[in-house]
């Protein structure tokens, strides 16, 4: 076999401008045939981007770009499947309303003679890709009912189905559980030994030493270097990523705990209907001032569940008693909540935190407007100068005032909601899973903001689905499975082996 | 000397128009002085009072409950029965005169200001109403705004003709679908356009008071962004929604009593009917955004004013009543506008505008319809001879456009 052949894909030079910003710069990468390559960079490195351009989706302003040697130019997504390459998107791209069958042959649908749909055909082709998957997923199945991690095998059924031999995963675990990440990287083993070449984008270090082969770092646009995993060390490739070696450290080592600001007793919650929300047993525990309770616990554990209770968002019935700073409170809606001085940073920053259509400063002051009435109407400038004391304290980067939230990164647009509800002086912070989909040095530094507010005698509640993180933070952690209390542990007593024994208690 | 620098002046960027309200201000004025050249009468110089005062009304009449249609587009929501809206608050208002002074109205003579104060509350009154069933509708029992709305606009319509028709079969001798309004307050309302106009501009200069300068308009605008984000951040959006739907319904409402002071009846039927569309239409091309949370004051008043611009320009070149060519010119309107205000990049990412099959049935398609709209206004050979021209401009960029777009293929395949 000649070295030729041996190069899956090959990217020399590319350049990639959006408004304002230059996403890729210079990039040059050597993909080879049947390994499994790992792309790593903070958000905003530009790794989407460039995964993006081999599929299809964005064109480069320079650069060339060969797959099997062969220089090729992709306009669409069709192009880059007709010359084998198919990506599997961070947000799944499936008709929800369909069966399986019917999504892994979209827009290629089998047919009759007559030109009518052969659903049959349809069907024993995709319960042939999916037995090559080893998932026990049913082609006639609607894709509405299934998990995250068995819509994402019906992706990757669609992209066999293309013949992809080369196939881009963007985050692929981010909505997963560790025991849909074990399947999806038996998945990924048995691909490879299928003979595809597969590009793996992810931020998780663990996962990323499990899976690849090669690991190619880019950071601001630029590639910094590709390196033999063997080669290598996590520490290493992180410090590549923000250009600087992160050292994991726990913060807070001497501090004093208050008094009992919260106090959840015997939460239960009934659920609405049986397939979706989690019902809550019994849960209880307390949280003081100046201390940080860590809730651990798989997707669908009932994290969320408990936070929204308490803060007035949950759509369903709650009983139980929850007292805050000795007094039993219940709220109606968040914004009772938020009277009492508690408040809650939403998981998903996007869908349930920021406001697209708005500012900056407007996204910080909507929950603390009416300090900046003046005459009886909204002052610009008495609202910017409320803005600007969190914002410089909290150190949020931002072109200006009045720029658009998008323009902001996602750690930036986290510590902007944060500053949102400091801004209204609560006595409890409950944070759900703040740092999702945000790189590691934004990570670091939201680490040390929750530090500094604790510190001032806030009582903070997180949730995480990375341990680590937990452990790194927490003063206290609590396990929760199937929307119970299973554990608890104090900060010397933790261990994620530990957590993982509890949260899959069932 | 300060005043006249723009932007250290906090009060005047407020004012500054984006760019999507300087083109349309632009647009305004292209079609103004079109009108000024091509009209074979040349209303704009020999009669330009009686030109203005026609669109000042007319602007005014549909910038009411455009008002109303852009809060609860912004506040994400839709709402399609003012036209209905309209024609019940004016049936409304005359039904309540007819019952409190049936002899004076039936006699054509004056009912007194404090009838026809009362009347008009009423009509603000089943606005107020109105907007509080949708908004039952919508955050209750569930429905989307645009099923509850729909709704309403089947609904109201009919609502107000059988009131009509059964209040005047009890308070007059025979069941009618009119009532005619022949009190002087809408006499003078009539004949005095500025009436209408000041109406329009004080509601639109409290409207824009509202959106930008008080924590509700912000809180209609987190609605309209992201509404599940607003109600996390502690904003009541039940109730936000319940004013953007009361504010809809009774701008509506307050067009409803110009509607029938300027024709003198109250007629359920036919009036106000479809021009909730129009309201929309305004709202659209004045920058609104349809899913929410984006939208201005000045962006609908210009749209507005624009529509009937644009409307009574047709009229006066081909010399027909504005009516028969109303929704066709809001309809060309709407597209250009929101097409232009896309801008490029909301094309098709090679940029052709007639691609593949269905650009090839588009081609028949503009040009029948460029060649039968010329046949109706300027006669049968100017027709065949406009449909013919465009069927071949049509051809032309379409080898164009497919030429170019191989070569561009043509090279990057041998690169």
């Amino acid at each position: 076999m000649n070295k030729q052949a041996e190069v899956a894909v090959a990217m020399r030079g590319i350049t990639k401008q959006f408004p304002g910003v230059v996403a890729l710069d210079d990039v040059t990468l050597q993909v080879r045939r049947g390994e499994v390559h790992a792309i790593c960079g903070e958000n905003g490195a530009g790794k989407s981007t460039l995964m993006k351009i081999l599929s299809g989706v964005h064109q480069p302003d320079a650069g060339e770009l060969e797959i099997a040697g062969q220089s090729v130019q992709f306009h669409s997504t069709r192009d880059a499947e007709n010359a084998g390459v198919a990506i599997i998107h961070q947000e799944l791209e499936l008709v929800e309303e369909l069966t399986v069958a019917a999504n892994i042959f979209l827009g290629r649908e089998p047919r009759t003679r007559f030109g009518f749909l052969n659903d049959a055909i349809a069907k024993r082709k995709a319960q042939e890709l999916l037995g090559l998957l080893d998932a026990s997923i049913s082609p006639e199945e609607m894709t509405s009912g299934l998990r995250v991690g068995d819509q994402q095998l019906v992706e990757i059924a669609k992209a066999l189905s293309l013949q992809a031999s080369i196939i881009v995963m963007d985050e692929p675990t981010s909505a997963l559980t560790d025991a849909e990440t074990e399947r999806l990287e038996r998945t990924i083993a048995t691909l490879r030994l299928q003979g595809c070449t597969i590009l793996y984008i992810s931020h998780k270090m663990d996962e990323v030493f499990r899976l690849a082969d090669r690991i190619t770092i880019l950071r601001d646009g630029r590639h910094v270097c590709t390196v033999n995993k063997t080669e290598t060390t996590a520490s290493e490739v992180t410090g590549w990523m923000v250009g600087r070696e992160i050292s994991e450290h726990r913060f807070r080592s001497q501090q004093t705990v208050g008094k009992c600001l919260l106090e959840v007793k015997d939460l239960c919650v009934a659920s609405q209907d049986s397939s979706q929300s989690v019902q809550l047993h019994n849960v209880s525990f307390r949280v003081h001032a100046g201390e940080v309770l860590g809730i651990a616990g798989l997707m669908g554990a009932g994290r969320t569940e408990v936070l929204e209770a308490i803060f007035g968002a949950s759509n369903s019935q709650w009983q139980g008693t929850i007292s805050l700073g000795g007094q039993a409170v219940s709220f109606a809606h968040p914004s009772d909540a938020c009277k009492a001085g508690l408040v809650m940073v939403p998981e998903d920053r996007k869908r349930l935190g920021i406001f697209l259509n708005l500012n900056v400063t407007e996204n910080i002051s909507i929950c603390s407007l009416f300090h900046a009435i003046r005459n009886g109407l909204l002052s610009k400038k008495a609202e910017e100068g409320i803005v600007a004391k969190p914002m410089n304290q909290i150190g949020i980067k931002t072109p200006s005032l009045t720029a658009s939230i998008s323009e902001l990164s996602g750690g930036n647009q986290q510590k902007c909601i944060i500053s949102r509800w400091l801004l209204t002086k609560p006595h409890v912070l409950l944070l759900d899973d703040p740092t999702r989909g945000i790189d590691v040095g934004a990570k670091a530094e939201l680490y040390e903001l929750i530090d500094t507010l604790c510190q001032s005698g806030l009582a903070v509640v997180l949730t995480s689905s990375e341990l680590p993180e937990l452990l790194t933070l927490s003063d206290r952690i609590i396990v929760m499975a199937e929307g119970r209390v299973t554990a608890e542990f104090s900060r010397d007593e933790a261990n994620e082996k530990k957590i993982m024994t509890a949260a899959t208690l069932a | 000397m300060k005043l006249w620098s723009p932007f250290p002046l906090v009060a005047l960027r407020r004012w500054w128009p984006s760019q999507n309200e300087w083109s349309l201000l632009v647009a305004i004025v292209l079609a103004i002085v079109l009108t000024a050249l091509v009209d074979s009468n040349h209303t704009y110089f020999f009669r330009p009072f009686e030109s203005l005062r026609d669109i000042a009304r007319n602007s005014a009449m549909l910038g009411i409950f455009s008002l109303g249609a852009a809060v609860v587009i912004i506040a994400g929501g839709i709402d399609l029965s003012s036209g209905s809206m309209i024609a019940l608050s004016g049936t409304v208002c005359s039904v309540t005169m007819l019952a409190l002074a049936p002899t004076e109205m039936m006699a054509f003579k004056p009912v007194g200001s404090v009838v026809v104060l009362i009347a008009v509350l009423a009509s603000l009154l089943t606005g107020f109403f109105v907007g509080t069933l949708h908004t039952w509708l919508i955050t209750v029992v569930r429905l989307p705004p645009f099923i509850a709305t729909l709704a309403t606009l089947v609904g109201l319509r009919s609502f107000a003709r059988a009131l009509c028709e059964s209040s005047t079969a009890v308070l007059t001798p025979t069941k009618s679908a009119l009532i005619n309004v022949a009190d002087p307050a809408f006499k003078v309302v009539r004949d005095n356009v500025w009436f209408s106009v000041v109406t329009f501009l004080v509601l639109a200069f409290f409207t824009w008071l509202m959106l930008s300068r008080t924590v509700l308009g912000r809180h209609l605008k987190a609605l309209g962004g992201n509404e599940q984000a607003a109600r996390l951040a502690g904003i009541h959006t039940e109730n936000v929604k319940w004013f953007a739907y009361c504010f809809g319904a009774m701008t509506a409402a307050l067009a409803g009593l110009f509607y029938i002071a300027n024709e003198s009846v109250a007629a359920p039927v036919n009036q106000g009917r479809g021009h909730e569309l129009n309201a929309i239409a305004a709202a659209v091309v004045g920058g609104c955004s349809l899913s929410g949370g984006v939208g201005t004051v000045q962006g609908t008043v210009l749209g507005a004013f624009f529509l009937r611009v644009v409307i009574d320009a047709v009229s006066k070149i081909i010399k027909t009543g504005a009516d028969v060519y109303e929704g066709l010119i809001v309809g060309v309107v709407v597209v250009l506008a929101v097409t232009f205000a896309q801008g490029v990049n909301g094309l098709r990412h090679d940029r052709r505008i007639l691609p593949g099959s269905l650009g090839l049935c588009t081609i028949p398609v503009l040009a029948l319809l460029a060649g039968s709209l010329a046949s109706m206004t300027t006669g049968a050979a100017s027709g065949v001879a406009a449909g013919f021209t465009a069927f071949i401009a049509l051809v032309a960029l379409r080898i164009w456009e497919n030429r170019s777009h191989d070569k561009k293929a043509q090279v990057s395949n041998s690169q």
